[in-house]
């Protein structure tokens, strides 16, 4: 499954990498996250919570962040196993500066579902994939347009 | 008298039937042991990758888990692999790879069947991903990902098949006024028996006795494969097959599980029970069809075919554990010419791996019968469209007749009997044939779709003669054993065994009729190897053909032996004894007479000098030939223009299976085989993604028919008996299943012919032909 979108942040692109560069920050956004082993400022371990229509899963990823550009890029491979399903993701982004206080940020995203979460979910699994991503990234937008707009009130 | 027998011809009620209705059957997941443990199995996500580390700590740690089994283990003890029926072997657990998803990866033995459940879900198994291939036509790309790398052959071409004569078929086909060729894809289904599989296997330390309960088709070949594999001599092996909920082909392979759970009885010394949940039968069991085929037909204008040519990719899945006829890699495959004379035909297999699940099950057919069927009556219909004929004329004009049986077919086969123009016009005559075309004609005009199809099939049932046919070398003759007790009661013990289709009524029959002792009085069993005799069990239609001619031929050695103690009891000469309403009389003196029960009690009372006490015979039955049941299957369908959906209005079959020995039985056969034929028709269908996800895990997904999509069947019969069967019968478990697909999709196809439709592959779900109204702008809003 591949998918793609743009979000334009109101945010600085300094304080919107300095964001996505601290694991703890963005894991806030990922859904049903629950906790997470941070092995290197670049290699960490979170366990996230999905459910796929009637099946429920509790997933180990291992994520890597790699071609670092600050502030321009960075990418990123995942893998995650849980009970007879697994999940396979590669996932990289862009970000532009449009002015000193807004920031274009495209990204794009693989994702391959393995096991029983795809093969009983198989009809529901794109649209959740899809649903959880766009909320993953809304919540980014949301999380760095408080943040950057915070001191100025 | 008759009457009280009831032997063939009598729609005896199912003695099986009371315990059923009244839920005491006794399946495999009713076999309740002291000290049993349960098993469960961690099974792949992925459907192709590499098995870095297993870590069972967390799952070992959890109360009531005894073990965890991983391929290692198993490899210590040189069972990581087993030998397939096909001679291809196949993992039981893994060492270091999968190859298809969902495939048992290691197991766990527990004290309760929801502790090893949740136990599974704490077996933390590293995997490397590898690319996987899921369409067999890539898999024959030279750089396609290996699935069996095990292999010497570093390729995923299991093996090539073919039948016929190539050379004259090329001649046919060079020198033909017209050709007709068509791609067809038969799709994986599954056969979603009620009953899942399982077992219980119980190893006795003191005795050394395995015993093994068990939900399979063939109870005695899996005694002998167990023994040759574990080493345990074949008399301290018990395989029980106790009631069965649905066997269908799917309970014949021996699959991982029944393995292991043995292996684990063997190494705790406790009773270990397996049994598969539905998500799991579904996904990891043996699938069937999976047939990639193109064909073409040759003819001259005024409509004789000449000539066949049929090329098959067959997807195999990354194990070839079908159960075919070891001489027949692709089964009966070649009677693809059907009921018509055909002067030449070539066929072609090749047997491919991908990363999938074993395929290649018979599926309620007698070994690729159906995709044989599906492929000659969709050509014939193809090949009337093209020449504007009538597709019921044109069988009728390529028919083989009455009077060329036996016929040869230019496949080999040598066809028993066979009356085809009369099932073909019983069939439009009960229909009212023109009347549908007619209004068919109207209702085109009016812009309605409605379309008529035929399918006039012949099965080839009851494998085999064993100069031709084994499995694993043992040859497929099949058994009886009968012994009359001294009160005029019979036992009845046979090779083959039941998983619904009635055999503890039927073959009782037979003896009823054979011996004219009331069919309430004769017992049948079946299914444990410790009593029955030894048998190649029930699949392909083989019961009637091979155990129901063992089971007559048994009867008449008793009848030979009765005959002289009734000459005894009668005091007249052998010579002068006849056997006439299901007694012995003397000839012209019909007061003269002594029923078989009297004769029985002499034969333990008051046995002649010289003669052995007792009343019992054991019968080998080696049929000469197959049988070749046939039938015309007429089917009306209309079409939803606002959804797409097809409503089959009428369905009629004829179905002519030789004598029959039990008529409701027959009928309730042909019942069921239709509503299994309308299935993969119209619903069902197994699919993959790209990274070989079964897109069709549970039966949300898979369709099955329920009553709701069912419609009133119709049914209806001719009778050619076998020449060569004891009882003239030939058997009709599969031919409803084999012959009504193609008479839907010849229906569906005609109803769209004049949008210019010559084929559609199945399942023809709403989706495909909503496509297809809407191309031509004719979607009823």
């Amino acid at each position: 499954m591949h998918f793609e979108g743009q979000q334009t942040i109101k945010a600085p692109i300094e304080t919107i990498w300095e964001f996505l560069m601290d694991p703890y920050r963005v894991a806030e956004c990922a859904p049903g996250f629950q906790s997470m082993e941070v092995l290197s400022s670049e290699h960490f371990k979170p366990r996230v919570g999905v459910a796929v229509g009637p099946v429920k899963a509790t997933f180990t990823l291992d994520v890597v962040l790699n071609d670092l550009r600050p502030p321009h890029h960075a990418a990123m491979i995942g893998h995650g196993v849980a009970a007879g399903s697994a999940v396979d993701m590669s996932s990289s982004m862009d970000l532009k500066a449009e002015t000193e206080t807004i920031t274009a940020m495209t990204w794009s995203m693989n994702v391959d579902v393995s096991g029983k979460i795809a093969s009983v979910g198989a009809r529901l699994l794109e649209g959740t994939a899809r649903k959880l991503t766009e909320k993953f990234f809304d919540c980014l937008r949301q999380k760095l347009e408080v943040r950057s707009t915070a001191p100025a009130t | 008298m008759s009457v009280q027998v009831r032997g063939l011809g009598h729609s005896v009620k199912r003695k099986e039937d009371p315990r059923f209705i009244r839920g005491k059957g006794t399946y495999v997941d009713d076999i309740k042991l002291p000290g049993m443990l349960y098993m469960d199995i961690v099974r792949s996500p992925y459907a192709h990758a590499r098995i870095l580390n297993i870590d069972a700590s967390k799952a070992l740690a959890l109360p009531g888990v005894l073990a965890v089994i991983t391929g290692k283990d198993l490899d210590a003890a040189g069972l990581a692999w087993m030998p397939t029926l096909m001679s291809d072997r196949q993992m039981v657990l893994p060492v270091d790879r999968v190859v298809y998803q969902a495939q048992e990866v290691a197991a766990i033995i527990a004290t309760d069947r929801y502790i090893a459940a949740d136990a599974a879900v704490l077996v933390d198994v590293e995997y490397e991903p590898l690319p996987p291939v899921v369409d067999p036509h890539k898999a024959l790309e030279p750089d396609a990902p290996l699935v069996r790398p095990d292999r010497e052959t570093k390729s995923n071409h299991i093996w090539h098949w073919e039948a016929g004569d190539r050379a004259r078929t090329d001649e046919l086909f060079q020198e033909a006024e017209v050709i007709v060729k068509q791609d067809l894809y038969i799709p994986r289904i599954h056969v979603s028996s009620i009953e899942t599989c399982g077992c219980v296997a119980s190893f006795d330390k003191v005795s050394g006795k395995l015993t093994v309960w068990m939900t399979t088709q063939a109870p005695h070949a899996i005694r002998t494969v167990f023994s040759l594999v574990s080493g345990i001599p074949e008399h301290k092996i018990r395989i029980i097959s106790p009631d069965i909920g649905g066997g269908f082909g799917g309970k014949v392979p021996v699959y991982p599980g029944y393995v292991i759970a043995t292996v684990a009885a063997i190494q705790t010394g406790r009773p270990v029970k397996w049994i598969e949940d539905r998500s799991e039968n579904l996904q990891a069991d043996s699938f069937a069809r999976d047939y990639h085929i193109t064909a073409e037909l040759a003819a001259k204008r005024d409509g004789t075919m000449t000539a066949l040519r049929v090329k098959t990719i067959a997807d195999h899945g990354a194990f070839d554990a079908a159960a075919n006829p070891s001489k027949f890699p692709a089964g009966l495959f070649s009677v693809c010419t059907g009921s018509y004379q055909l002067q030449a035909a070539h066929i072609q297999v090749d047997g491919v791996y991908t990363n999938k699940p074993p395929g290649g099950v018979a599926y309620r057919c007698s070994f690729r019968v159906t995709e044989a069927v599906h492929t000659i009556e969709r050509m014939v219909d193809i090949l009337a469209d093209k020449l504007q004929m009538d597709p019921a004329e044109l069988r009728l004009k390529n028919f083989i007749q009455p009077e060329q049986f036996p016929y040869k077919s230019a496949t080999g086969w040598e066809y028993d009997s066979g009356n085809y123009p009369a099932a073909l016009r019983l069939a439009m005559e009960r229909i009212g044939y023109a009347d549908l075309r007619r209004e068919q004609a109207e209702k085109r005009a009016r812009g309605e779709l409605m379309g008529i199809g035929i399918s006039t099939f012949t099965e080839i049932v009851g494998a085999g003669p064993s100069h031709t046919f084994d499995i694993l070398g043992i040859k497929m003759f099949d058994s009886c054993e009968i012994r009359v007790h001294p009160t005029g009661s019979a036992i009845v013990r046979i090779g083959v065994q039941t998983q619904g289709q009635g055999h503890e009524t039927t073959f009782a029959q037979i003896v009823a009729e054979e011996l004219g002792l009331p069919v309430e009085q004769i017992v049948v069993e079946h299914g444990d190897t410790d009593t029955a005799p030894y048998g190649l069990g029930t699949y392909a239609s083989r019961s009637t053909p091979t155990a129901g001619a063992a089971t007559a031929v048994a009867a008449r050695k008793i009848r030979e032996k009765a005959r002289l103690l009734a000459a005894h009891l009668l005091e007249a000469s052998p010579d002068d004894i006849e056997w006439r309403d299901y007694k012995f009389q003397v000839k012209g003196t019909p007061s003269r007479s002594k029923t078989m029960a009297e004769v029985a009690f002499a034969a333990y009372t008051n046995h002649p000098l010289g003669m052995e006490a007792g009343l019992e015979a054991v019968c080998y039955y080696d049929p000469p030939n197959l049988t070749f049941p046939f039938g015309a299957y007429i089917c009306v369908v209309d079409i939803d223009r606002g959804t797409g959906e097809v409503k089959i209005r009428r369905f009629l079959a004829v179905d002519d299976c030789g004598n029959i020995i039990n008529p409701m039985i027959v009928e309730g056969q042909i019942h069921g085989g239709l509503t299994m034929g309308m299935a993969p028709a119209l619903m069902e269908a197994i699919t993959y993604d790209e990274n070989g996800n079964i897109q069709q895990g549970t039966f949300m997904d898979y369709l099955l028919p329920t009553a709701m999509e069912t419609p009133a069947w119709e049914t209806a019969k001719t009778c050619t008996p076998s020449p060569h069967h004891p009882l003239g019968a030939k058997g009709v478990g599969e031919s409803a299943t084999v012959g009504a697909p193609p008479a839907i999709v010849n229906a569906v196809v005609d109803a769209l012919s004049h949008l210019g439709v010559t084929h559609l592959d199945i399942p023809i779900t709403p989706w495909k032909v909503y496509q297809i109204l809407e191309q031509h702008g004719l979607v009823e809003v």
